[in-house]
């Protein structure tokens, strides 16, 4: 891929404009050749500013990168959860991931569990691509791309970032290391924890409301952090109305990056800047303005209605 | 478990689960429960064609008990106020106390409705009534517990507790009535929407609202275009379901209209009531009957039966 046509892509993109699909299916191919090469734990240097959830909210994305400032000229890592529920979660996803391929390492992108074939045709990301490409072509090279990303990233050996939270099949980092991550996200294990389960108030473990992964407490947090020589867990699927929480004497830290959620949760979002010396510091933002959000498109009537 | 024999039907059974993988959705397309929900919500839809819900008379003292016992579970909202300070998921756990208010008190609240003569009918109604305002595990609400009411309501109209001359009363005054409270317990639990598809879905939460209440204007001079017309809305919101429907998410939602609700965006451009009603009939089937992740949870007893038709 030239380079100048990947910077014309991006602006394209930065325009909420979409690209061709013989353009993402070369996207796609490039991004999946990058992410091939990275572990399932992935190492960054901070620093980096770390983001949570952001589900196709294109413009509060735009907020996000005004707050935080452009990539390259920050290094950032988002825990996954693209797409799914916004309106514009294709513009979100192939902006990303074309960041990913131009800057790759500038940018580090993990899977979450919104990342999967089955998650995708019930939330709406499968949905965006009939009316946008007419087929489901482009969202099945996307969830091949899917199947590559890392699970977990490690910042300077100390922050552990992960999309949902711990297994209880993990004591280690080394044994996230041997997960064969290259598959749609499984209905349980390792991988299906990893990106599903949710820290709580209290001892060991616990059943999952979600159906999949499970709860944790503050004593699985600070053995797995003792375990491994680790200070910190940053992870992200959980609507927080201030952006970010602390739990567990600060052991553990959500970070959710959709203001508004779903149009409706009228929330502040926040992303978390680590120096560094891995000092610590929250941005937090709102939805973009109304008059930032582009104009409605005509109303084609959808096929049941012809 | 006292069961009781009815001339035709068998004896009443706790409903089962009875779609458990994807390749049981043949079974559940042909079966007698699939075709006869479905004809049941397209009745239902014909006959309030034209009709608002202050053209509603009296009536049937079985209505007024359903009615009852939905202004009953609207009671229980105040003793159970959504937990303060509660900052993570999307659900108020609190709704967790209303629901196992609706459990305990079903029995009671169903044998009410039912009467003496069909009392042992309570068993194969229960999970129906339970399971139609939102799942309490996940604290969510969507269309699959909107059809779960709508199948109890069958029920009622097969046991004959309901009857035809009912179905105007059925749509504008007891399914409006079970919206207001559905809507109550979305906005105060903030209830998760159930696999809807985010702005791709018709609604976060409801379907029938919309189908049901684009039949209301079938035959009036008001245009798909003017449902989106806050003016329209503020002076006739009461008496048309769908314009209910569009009210409470523009009460809920901030942001473009034609961003977070853009089916409704797109159905508003559609000319005629009549192609909005006949598309939601067959989006209805395609998007919730049609479904394996909505219609999973579905149960099936000697009332709506997954049997095949004969």
């Amino acid at each position: 891929m030239v380079q100048s046509d990947l910077d014309r892509q991006i602006e394209q993109l930065r325009r909420c404009e979409i690209i061709t699909e013989s353009e993402v299916k070369e996207l796609c191919n490039k991004a999946r050749e990058i992410f091939i090469e990275e572990s399932n734990v992935q190492r960054v240097d901070a620093p980096v500013t770390i983001c949570g959830d952001i589900h196709g909210q294109f413009y509060d994305l735009q907020e996000l990168f005004t707050v935080g400032g452009e990539c390259p000229d920050t290094n950032y890592l988002f825990m996954g959860d693209f797409v799914d529920r916004g309106f514009y979660s294709v513009e979100t996803f192939l902006l990303l991931l074309a960041l990913k391929v131009r800057y790759p390492d500038r940018i580090s992108l993990l899977r979450g569990n919104h990342e999967s074939r089955q998650i995708t045709q019930v939330y709406g990301f499968y949905d965006q691509f009939m009316p946008k490409y007419g087929s489901a072509n482009v969202w099945r090279n996307c969830c091949e791309v899917f199947d590559y990303m890392s699970l977990v990233a490690i910042i300077d050996d100390k922050i552990l970032c992960v999309h949902g939270g711990l297994s209880p099949v993990i004591n280690t980092v080394d044994q996230i290391r041997t997960i064969d991550r290259k598959q749609e996200v499984p209905h349980e294990g390792a991988m299906c924890d990893l990106l599903w389960s949710d820290p709580e108030d209290i001892s060991g473990w616990g059943l999952s409301p979600r159906g999949a992964g499970y709860l944790f407490g503050g004593d699985v947090v600070r053995s797995f952090l003792h375990t491994n020589n680790l200070d910190l867990i940053a992870r992200a699927p959980q609507l927080v109305m201030e952006g970010f929480k602390h739990m567990f004497d600060k052991t553990c830290v959500t970070v959710w990056s959709a203001p508004n959620y779903c149009y409706r949760c009228g929330n502040v979002a926040a992303i978390l800047e680590f120096d560094e010396n891995l000092a610590s510091n929250f941005k937090i933002f709102e939805a973009a303005p109304q008059e930032a959000r582009g104009t409605p498109a005509k109303k084609p009537a959808p096929d049941y209605f012809l | 478990m006292s069961e009781s024999i009815r001339p035709g039907l068998g004896s009443f059974t706790a409903p089962q689960r009875k779609i458990l993988e994807p390749t049981d959705m043949a079974k559940w397309q042909q079966s007698a429960a699939f075709l006869e929900i479905a004809s049941f919500i397209e009745q239902l839809s014909k006959s309030v064609e034209g009709m608002v819900i202050s053209d509603v008379g009296n009536v049937s003292p079985s209505v007024q008990r359903i009615c009852g016992l939905l202004d009953e579970a609207a009671s229980w909202v105040a003793a159970f106020p959504p937990q303060e300070s509660e900052a993570t998921r999307f659900g108020n756990k609190s709704f967790r106390r209303w629901a196992a208010e609706l459990e305990r008190r079903a029995p009671r609240l169903i044998r009410d409705v039912l009467g003496d003569k069909w009392d042992s009918a309570e068993i194969e109604l229960e999970p129906y009534l339970i399971a139609a305002f939102g799942n309490a595990t996940r604290i969510d609400y969507g269309s699959g517990h909107e059809l779960t009411f709508v199948m109890w309501l069958l029920c009622l109209c097969k046991l004959g507790i309901l009857e035809p001359a009912d179905s105007q009363a059925i749509v504008l005054v007891v399914f409006a009535r079970y919206l207001e409270l559905c809507q109550q317990l979305q906005r105060t639990y903030r209830l998760e929407p159930a696999g809807s598809h985010g702005v791709w879905g018709l609604d976060d939460y409801q379907f029938l609202p919309f189908y049901f209440g684009s039949a209301q204007f079938i035959g009036t001079q008001t245009t798909p275009a003017a449902s989106l017309d806050s003016r329209l809305i503020a002076e006739q919101g009461d008496n048309y379901l769908y314009l209910r429907g569009i009210r409470f998410i523009m009460a809920m939602k901030r942001g473009p209209f034609f961003e977070h609700s853009r089916q409704l965006y797109d159905i508003s451009g559609v000319p005629r009531w009549e192609k909005v009603n006949q598309g939601l009939g067959k989006m209805y089937k395609a998007e919730v009957l049609g479904r394996f992740p909505v219609v999973q949870h579905l149960v099936f007893g000697s009332l709506l039966s997954i049997a095949q038709v004969k």
